[in-house]
């Protein structure tokens, strides 16, 4: 795990020498297991800065409220570092005014599968190494801190960096992990049950739009009035047309954070359709997000011999 | 009463060449078919197919000029790589493989538009109405966990 001061260090030193004019970073939350992302401007505040496994967000859905010209310092893990690629790929950020301090990522700790395994009130939590210390209201407990991790970081094939500044810690072995279909043996039907019973659960509060880093349409289709493109209500036809389309419009660029799953207040399974879309661009385009510096994603792009499907 | 599939058919304004085959996909076609006629091919977003499908289609037939025919230059190979995910989009969340079809017409055919939808249509036929994405029928899950 890499150690926090030299991140601190890192940051102060580059507010001190007014290489950036702000840091995003993540501090502690009010509540046990949460933490909060938070914007340093100064020295004196890098000491709240924290990093571990509490830290949900991912930092490059914030980065397009600055404004553009601003610099600004990102402390950045796997995902996010891709993400920001991707965003700079689609001329949403400006790469020259972004520092960044990548930190390789040991995954996110699903916090809702912890407070369920522990009966009690939990006041506090800290990660040792890969042990994890919760102290509860009749207690303490010690769980093992790779049984909590979240679905999208077990599968995670790039906890490193992509195309950091200055990369502090010690790099992780990336092991090739294969693609796994969440409905891999099952007929359609099931299938559709399985999509429904996610879908359905949609209150429409649209968090996992928020939280996702590749979401930044100013006017989001569903937000569309004339036309109306989709049923706005929560309802069978609306939940199942945002879920569809938002996955759809992620195709070849969902950085496959998780944001949007750990974002969701009803816990709804969203990643496994944008995995099998993105497993498609692979093996169609070879296309990966955040695997090159200036590819631009599948559907941007067209070629004339691309697979010959649709002529009969 | 035998049932009919219901039909959509999307269809670029350029894909057919003969006056002849246009006028009758506009003033003869089969009243369970419903044409939407749209600018070009890459104009056909994945939400009017998933709209078409929730609106109660059976089968829906997208038909656009060849590649490297198209009247825009590139509308169609733009389109062809979203459509084709998209399908294959729907097909992974539970839509019947075959209900999204896309008929690439060439100029020199004529009637190949008859043909085609005859074909499209006796293979619905086989498939079956299209209950799951539809949302004309009520479901009691909407909102809440069951």
């Amino acid at each position: 795990m890499t150690d926090i001061n030299e991140i601190k260090k890192e940051a102060a030193r580059i507010l001190k020498e007014k290489v950036v004019s702000q840091v995003v970073g993540f501090k502690d939350g009010s509540l046990p297991m949460r933490a909060q992302p938070a914007f340093f401007s100064s020295v004196t505040e890098i000491k709240q800065l924290t990093l571990n496994g509490f830290c949900v967000n991912n930092q490059a859905a914030l980065l397009k409220q600055f404004k553009p010209d601003e610099k600004i310092g990102v402390i950045c893990r796997g995902c996010e570092s891709r993400a920001i690629r991707a965003l700079v790929i689609e001329h949403q950020l400006n790469r020259e005014n972004l520092y960044l301090i990548g930190v390789p990522c040991e995954g996110i700790l699903d916090w809702r599968t912890i407070s369920r395994a522990v009966p009690y009130d939990i006041t506090a939590a800290r990660e040792e190494s890969d042990r994890l210390i919760i102290q509860h209201s009749d207690g303490e407990a010690v769980l093992q801190r790779s049984e909590y991790l979240h679905r999208a970081c077990l599968q995670c094939k790039h906890p490193n960096p992509v195309g950091a500044d200055i990369v502090i810690g010690e790099l992780i072995d990336e092991a090739v992990i294969p693609y796994v279909d969440e409905l891999a043996g099952r007929t359609a039907d099931e299938r559709y049950e399985f999509f429904s019973e996610e879908a359905e659960r949609c209150i429409r509060c649209y968090a996992c739009r928020e939280a996702c880093p590749m979401c930044y349409c100013e006017e989001c289709f569903v937000d569309h009035i004339t036309p109306r493109w989709c049923e706005s209500m929560v309802s069978k036809g609306g939940t199942h047309a945002w879920h569809i389309i938002r996955a759809f419009h992620q195709t070849g660029r969902c950085v496959s954070c998780g944001a949007c799953e750990r974002a969701c207040p009803m816990e709804i399974k969203m990643e496994y359709i944008t995995d099998k879309l993105n497993e498609d661009m692979r093996l169609d385009y070879g296309f990966e997000v955040g695997e090159d510096e200036t590819a631009q994603p599948p559907f941007a792009t067209f070629q004339l011999d691309d697979k010959k499907r649709f002529i009969n | 009463m035998s049932w009919k599939p219901r039909l959509f058919l999307f269809q670029c304004q350029y894909c057919l060449a003969s006056s002849d085959d246009q006028d009758w996909v506009e003033n003869f076609l089969p009243k369970n078919i419903k044409l939407i006629k749209t600018a070009c091919s890459g104009r056909i977003s994945p939400l009017y197919i998933l709209n078409a499908v929730q609106s109660g289609a059976d089968g829906v037939l997208v038909s656009g000029c060849l590649p490297e025919k198209c009247h825009f230059k590139s509308g169609n190979l733009g389109s062809r790589r979203q459509l084709d995910e998209f399908a294959r989009q729907l097909e992974y969340l539970g839509l019947d493989k075959g209900r999204i079809k896309f008929a690439w017409m060439n100029i020199d055919e004529r009637g190949k538009i008859q043909k085609e939808i005859a074909l499209f249509e006796q293979e619905i036929n086989e498939i079956g109405p299209q209950r799951k994405f539809n949302v004309l029928q009520n479901t009691e899950k909407a909102g809440a966990r069951s």
